[in-house]
């Protein structure tokens, strides 16, 4: 957390004006009993992630339903954040999230938000545990519409229609699209799980974006393991290779 | 028009159907012809005599039925004072007349001359006539039974399905963001949550003027902007919209909650949702249409009790006289509704009782 610092560092993520006037009314409120200070607030969920990454805070108060990207994909990102708030969500109504919630024992606020459950949500974040990946996961009915990468002290959102394909190699996954390469750290098997609509696997360690496939060529040596045949993407002038396993879908997308 | 007050008929205890209705007049047409085609077939020997029995049949059967039809129109009011059972014996009583006067005005045309059977022919015509009348107001009373049962609860359901939880917690939310720095704009809102919810709390069976569904309709969206301010704009176009006209109660709103759920809210930079409101003859015509995001990004996750509801009201109230439409593109959601312009009607109460 903060360190010595006393002083809690809040961060407000709300799309509506007035929810974030709110927010603001009831910390001062707070700030009187507990000492915190208000460093900054963003409207939408890329905004706040430019400003996270370089405003160290110790709390964040997220909205879920935004537009765009909500607030469990925007804390999904964070998480890749060197120093990783403490999120506490915001709901007006949301049945299946407040589930969740409860399951997993996630700090979240109600609106209207009341001043003493603020006061209590805030006091208990200086010894809460970061919310697990996993768990965010499981939160979200949809899967996320980016893939993040951490680097150089930024974080880079990668749109997922604009991924070709994912290539695990040893601790990262190269994540490519038709201009780059990203490294991310995932588990390329949650990211089948989460993607299962938009990728088809091709080799162990190869999912390729359905919609980029152009075609099928035979190369490549005929081996125990690859068939021979090598998968074609649009805009991308490597070809990959689909293993003996996976040969299926030369036939399904061919 | 009658609607206004067949509206309260479904509500009440028996009565005979709105004669002057089109579904109602469709519906006999339709029933008494299937009845028609059913006899036909068991006269009939094989599939290639049908026709000709068919034809037989409805000599006798259309003009009578049509007879009936426009005597109906006719006694409507007369047998809306009878109550039901008279009203049903009235009923019976002038088909016995219609289909006796038919056999003997008819001539030889249902009496061949070189067929005597004492009265064989003109008893069962009359028996099979009472039938197909009977049958017919039972279905209609069944059908009353029906639609008020679906009625009340879609009564049971105004709160629950008309004001999204959703709305009513952001709503309140907002609010209490304002009321330290702007407490009038806060009182405003405030005011229009109640005008919302007293109508949600209302009787659903009422009739509105369409000028109030309209104040209120602008009141929640007034309620929306303070929330989402900028990103929601709303495109008000109004032509000779009659003053007099009246519409079921929280038919505009919850169309316009929709637009703003499923079309605006995930939209970014927000959009504006088009509300086209203009009377053409004898019909009124509602029609909302907002933009929405691509449907591959598809955020909707089909909450459909808003618009289910609407519809089953629009059934209950005006049958086949108003129509419903969905139209749905890659970036835009449009609902169309067409309903009879039903005029100010100061004797419904008196009448239902």
């Amino acid at each position: 957390m903060s360190g010595n610092e006393q002083t809690l560092r809040v961060f407000i993520v709300d799309d509506e004006p007035p929810a974030r006037n709110r927010l603001r009314d009831v910390l001062k409120d707070c700030s009187e009993k507990l000492p915190l200070q208000i460093v900054g607030e963003a409207g939408n969920g890329r905004e706040a992630l430019d400003r996270l990454v370089e405003l160290p805070v110790d709390v964040v108060l997220l909205d879920i339903r935004m537009p765009q990207m909500d607030g469990i994909e925007l804390a999904q990102h964070l998480q890749k954040l060197p120093k990783t708030p403490v999120i506490i969500f915001t709901t007006a109504y949301d049945d299946y999230a407040i589930k969740a919630f409860e399951l997993h024992a996630v700090d979240y606020l109600l609106k209207p938000i009341r001043l003493a459950r603020l006061f209590e949500a805030l006091t208990r974040a200086r010894d809460a545990v970061p919310v697990q990946n996993e768990v965010l996961r499981e939160l979200s009915p949809e899967p996320r519409k980016n893939l993040s990468s951490h680097e150089r002290g930024k974080i880079y959102l990668i749109p997922i229609e604009q991924v070709l394909y994912l290539r695990a190699e040893l601790k990262y996954i190269t994540v490519r699209t038709a201009e780059r390469e990203y490294l991310i750290e995932e588990s390329l098997s949650a990211l089948e799980k989460e993607f299962a609509a938009r990728f088809v696997r091709i080799h162990r360690n190869c999912l390729v974006a359905k919609e980029a496939i152009e075609g099928f060529e035979k190369g490549g040596e005929d081996s125990a393991e690859s068939a021979g045949w090598m998968v074609k993407l649009k805009g991308l002038g490597e070809l990959l290779a689909i293993s003996r396993r996976q040969q299926h879908i030369v036939k399904e997308f061919g | 028009m009658n609607n206004a007050r067949s509206i309260k008929q479904n509500a009440g205890a028996d009565a005979l159907p709105n004669f002057r209705n089109l579904g109602i007049t469709l519906r006999i047409l339709l029933i008494s012809n299937g009845m028609a085609l059913l006899l036909a077939l068991m006269q009939a020997g094989g599939w290639a005599d049908v026709p000709q029995r068919m034809m037989q049949i409805a000599t006798l059967l259309t003009p009578i039925l049509l007879a009936m039809l426009v005597l109906l129109w006719a006694a409507q009011p007369w047998l809306d004072r009878l109550g039901y059972w008279r009203g049903v014996l009235a009923v019976n009583l002038s088909v016995v007349a219609m289909t006796l006067a038919t056999y003997y005005l008819g001539g030889e045309l249902y009496r061949p001359p070189n067929r005597d059977d004492g009265n064989f022919d003109v008893v069962r015509y009359v028996l099979l006539s009472v039938t197909v009348s009977s049958t017919l107001l039972m279905y209609f009373r069944l059908r009353t039974h029906a639609l008020s049962h679906a009625l009340h609860d879609a009564r049971l359901q105004v709160l629950r399905a008309r004001i999204r939880p959703h709305f009513l917690f952001n709503t309140i939310n907002a609010v209490l963001g304002i009321v330290r720095t702007q407490p009038r704009q806060a009182e405003t809102a405030l005011e229009d949550m109640a005008d919302l919810f007293r109508m949600a709390m209302s009787d659903a069976r009422d009739l509105v003027p369409l000028q109030k569904e309209i104040q209120l309709s602008k009141q929640y969206a007034a309620l929306e902007q303070l929330r989402m301010g900028e990103r929601l704009r709303v495109d008000w176009q109004m032509q000779d919209l009659p003053e007099d006209a009246l519409i079921p109660q929280l038919l505009l709103q919850p169309l316009l909650e929709n637009a703003v759920y499923h079309g605006i809210e995930p939209l970014p930079q927000g959009g504006c949702i088009k509300v086209m409101l203009r009377r053409s003859g004898d019909e009124l015509q509602l029609k909302v249409e907002n933009p929405s995001l691509p449907r591959s990004e598809g955020t909707h996750r089909g909450n459909k009790v808003a618009l289910r509801n609407i519809r089953e009201r629009l059934d209950l109230l005006f049958d086949v006289e108003a129509r419903y439409q969905v139209e749905s593109g890659n970036d835009f959601y449009r609902v169309e509704i067409t309903l009879p312009y039903v005029k100010e009607r100061p004797k419904i109460k008196e009448r239902s009782s």
